[in-house]
């Protein structure tokens, strides 16, 4: 066994850490606030090269595995950018894993380079008001038309599709009632979010605001044939590839953002007297942050074993849930104990851990709730009788 | 609403507490529990008349009723007596309204009449298939049993009974199989609910206590040069047991004086105070133990009674699960599938 990151995982590490560390605490106040895309972030990010880390070379990437891809975003999380910043380029990390793994040749050249660059903004558009996470059941239904699809039906809780150019679309081309499984006739593509034909609108949220979150009112949207990815009636099976670097990616952006509430909760408990001595000296408050340090960094091994896996080409899926259930947990801990830590100034803007509060919250429920994980655990790993 | 004991209750609840203080002290309930022979306390209580109280006058009581039976079981409980006979016997009195003078006798005379249903479930729960009815409160110690049978009850006596006692880690109780089996139509949810009440009854006097030794330890015990009372992290684990206690008081008294006035929910009242104040008191147990570190956890040290007290109240007459099982039926829930 060997704990240690490799060498160009350290480098990564502390790269990320540095160019992420040049936006402060009020640049990502003030974009929350104005619920506006941390654009100058994004495009340091994409001149630094890092939104190609896992796309392979010949497409302009470096061609990285998910332990670097979940550096990457925890320690964009950890720097105080949060969930804002590590929504910003979620999707451009690893959300083209379909379209690497399945799409034509043809369509990775026209797209995974304009990723890589940054020029290009892409959205993942799977769920829907009436199927949640009962994939199987969306309705959104491509229908064929000579050389185009033409696509009618709804999303909903599409992150940063507003911001984005191309959307990642999961339809049914069969519609479930004729399909033979439940998971045939769903079809991928990768095409262009025309306003003309999607209505986007965003979704009023309690945290996150810097990026977008949106419902999608998809009205004979025409997707030419090459914007399919890989075969029709096949779209399922390649989201599900995706699913589990997904757990991962999300579970090191709580990592992080637990561990960046820590930080300013240990330096409030520091600073702040009361009592004539810092208040850090009171069990009540030190006690809970410790805990929420082992907890953390239990987590944290956790997510590197997954990622370990994963990227060894081993099964994953009970460490992949493992980790988003744990690192979700321990980051809203930490977030919470955050707060509290800071007394009355908590619930304030001014010290950040309310912002943290509130994005930390969402990573119990996305991209699915900590109960789902439990789902999965229950019947897949432990063979109890399926419960839902 | 004002809801207070009578003068009458806090008289009761204060002079019990006196008798018990006197005549139950740790060191005797300790030798009762070394020589698994409670008989003689079970006997003083019986004939100084206690057993009575929280009894119809009609049944061989001495008036009074639920609320009165759970101050006593509070106080039984922190002061961890053997106290099963007497839980067994004032359970089944009321079901004696057509053998008054057997409950009298056991009430008043010692001669114990216990009922033959399982005490690891909630009374009211049917009996299994099988000859045998297992774990009967006080059965190792009753004279008599009082089985619910067709519309009513039968009386059998314990001689003509094959009884197997059984040895359980909480010494202050017991309970034996017997060769007896309860199959009636009768209503026995109110014998359900009563039971849980004065359970939790129990629970509540054994947290109370074992707040009380915490505290006194924490403030004797010194470690770094300062009483270990002082650190927070002892402080709140000591403030928090004390909510749970006042929570379970307030619970407790409620759900008595409500199975007692056949209130429309008391079923529910009786369930909750079952389910929250059991098992606070098992929380309390965990924590209390935790405040005397391994003192806490030898025999010479008296924690260990009222651990291992809490512990079985908690199962005593079905767990909190069952009890909470009972409250989400009565919720407008979507029925599990």
């Amino acid at each position: 066994m060997d704990f240690e990151l490799t060498e160009d995982q350290a480098t990564i590490r502390k790269a990320v850490a540095e160019l992420a560390g040049k936006f402060s605490d009020e640049y990502w106040l003030e974009k929350d606030e104005a619920h506006e895309f941390p654009a100058e972030f994004y495009d340091a990010f994409a001149q630094g090269g890092w939104l190609g880390i896992t796309t392979p070379e010949e497409y302009g990437g470096h061609g990285f595995g998910i332990t670097e891809a979940s550096i990457l975003l925890e320690e964009v999380s950890a720097a105080g950018g949060g969930m804002n910043a590590a929504s910003s380029m979620h999707l451009s990390i690893f959300g083209m894993h379909p379209v690497i793994v399945h799409g034509s040749e043809e369509l990775k050249r026209r797209t995974l380079p304009r990723i890589v660059s940054g020029d290009l903004h892409v959205c993942f558009g799977v769920t829907e008001p009436g199927a949640g996470l009962d994939t199987t059941k969306i309705t959104t239904f491509a229908r064929r038309d000579g050389d185009h699809y033409v696509v009618n039906g709804r999303k909903v809780w599409i992150s940063k599709a507003k911001e984005s150019e191309k959307v990642l679309l999961l339809t049914r081309t069969t519609k479930f009632e004729d399909a033979k499984k439940k998971t045939d006739g769903l079809t991928l593509f990768l095409t262009d979010l025309d306003r003309d034909h999607v209505d986007i609108r965003p979704i009023r949220k309690m945290g996150r605001n810097a990026v977008t979150s949106n419902e999608l009112f998809i009205d004979n949207l025409r997707v030419p044939v090459e914007d399919r990815v890989g075969e029709e009636g096949q779209g399922f099976k390649y989201i599900l590839d995706g699913l589990n670097p997904e757990r991962m990616l999300v579970a090191a952006e709580a990592l992080g953002l637990g561990r960046a509430a820590l930080k300013k909760a240990v330096r409030y408990g520091n600073e702040r007297e009361v009592f004539g001595r810092p208040i850090g000296m009171n069990q009540g408050l030190q006690f809970p942050l410790a805990d929420s340090l082992a907890r953390l960094d239990a987590a944290e091994l956790a997510l590197r074993k997954a990622t370990w896996l994963y990227d060894n080409g081993k099964p994953c899926g009970r460490e992949a849930n493992t980790a988003k259930y744990l690192c979700a947990d321990a980051g809203f801990q930490a977030a919470d104990r955050a707060l509290q830590t800071h007394g009355g100034m908590g619930y304030s803007e001014e010290y950040h851990v309310a912002r943290y509060f509130r994005e930390a919250r969402l990573l119990r429920i996305a991209p699915l709730s900590q109960e789902m994980v439990l789902n999965y655990l229950g019947s897949h790993v432990l063979g109890l009788p399926r419960s839902y | 609403m004002r809801w207070t004991l009578t003068e009458d209750q806090e008289l009761f609840r204060d002079s019990f507490r006196g008798w018990l203080e006197r005549f139950a002290p740790v060191e005797k309930v300790r030798s009762w529990l070394d020589s698994g022979d409670p008989g003689e306390f079970e006997q003083r209580f019986a004939e100084e008349g206690w057993f009575g109280i929280g009894t119809a006058e009609e049944l061989g009581g001495q008036g009074g009723g639920l609320v009165e039976l759970a101050l006593a079981a509070e106080q039984l409980g922190r002061s961890a007596a053997p106290s099963s006979v007497w839980l067994a016997s004032v359970l089944a009195a009321p079901l004696l309204s057509r053998s008054p003078e057997i409950a009298a006798k056991s009430l008043a005379e010692g001669e114990f009449a216990v009922l033959a249903l399982d005490a690891s479930r909630p009374l009211d729960v049917e009996p299994g298939a099988g000859e045998t009815t297992r774990y009967v409160l006080g059965g190792d110690r009753a004279r008599r049993f009082v089985v619910p049978d067709g519309d009513g009850v039968r009386v059998a006596e314990a001689s003509d009974v094959d009884i197997t006692p059984r040895k359980l880690l909480d010494r202050s109780r017991s309970v034996a199989d017997v060769s007896l089996v309860a199959r009636s139509t009768v209503d026995l949810s109110p014998v359900a609910s009563r039971a849980a009440v004065l359970v939790a009854a129990d629970s509540l006097g054994a947290a109370e206590r074992m707040l009380e030794l915490a505290v006194e330890y924490s403030k004797q015990r010194h470690q770094f040069g300062v009483p270990i009372g002082s650190f927070q992290a002892v402080k709140h684990a000591a403030a928090q047991i004390l909510v749970d206690v006042e929570a379970a008081r307030s619970l407790v008294y409620y759900a008595a004086a409500s199975v007692e006035q056949g209130h429309e929910e008391c079923a529910l009242h009786a369930a909750a105070a079952k389910a929250q104040v059991c098992a606070a008191a098992e929380r309390a147990a965990d924590a209390a133990l935790t405040l005397h570190g391994a003192i806490g956890y030898t025999w010479e040290h008296d924690l260990q009674l009222f651990y291992k007290r809490a512990k079985l109240n908690n199962r005593l007459f079905g767990s909190p699960a069952v009890w909470n099982e009972r409250l989400a039926a009565a919720l407008p829930l979507v029925p599990a599938a």
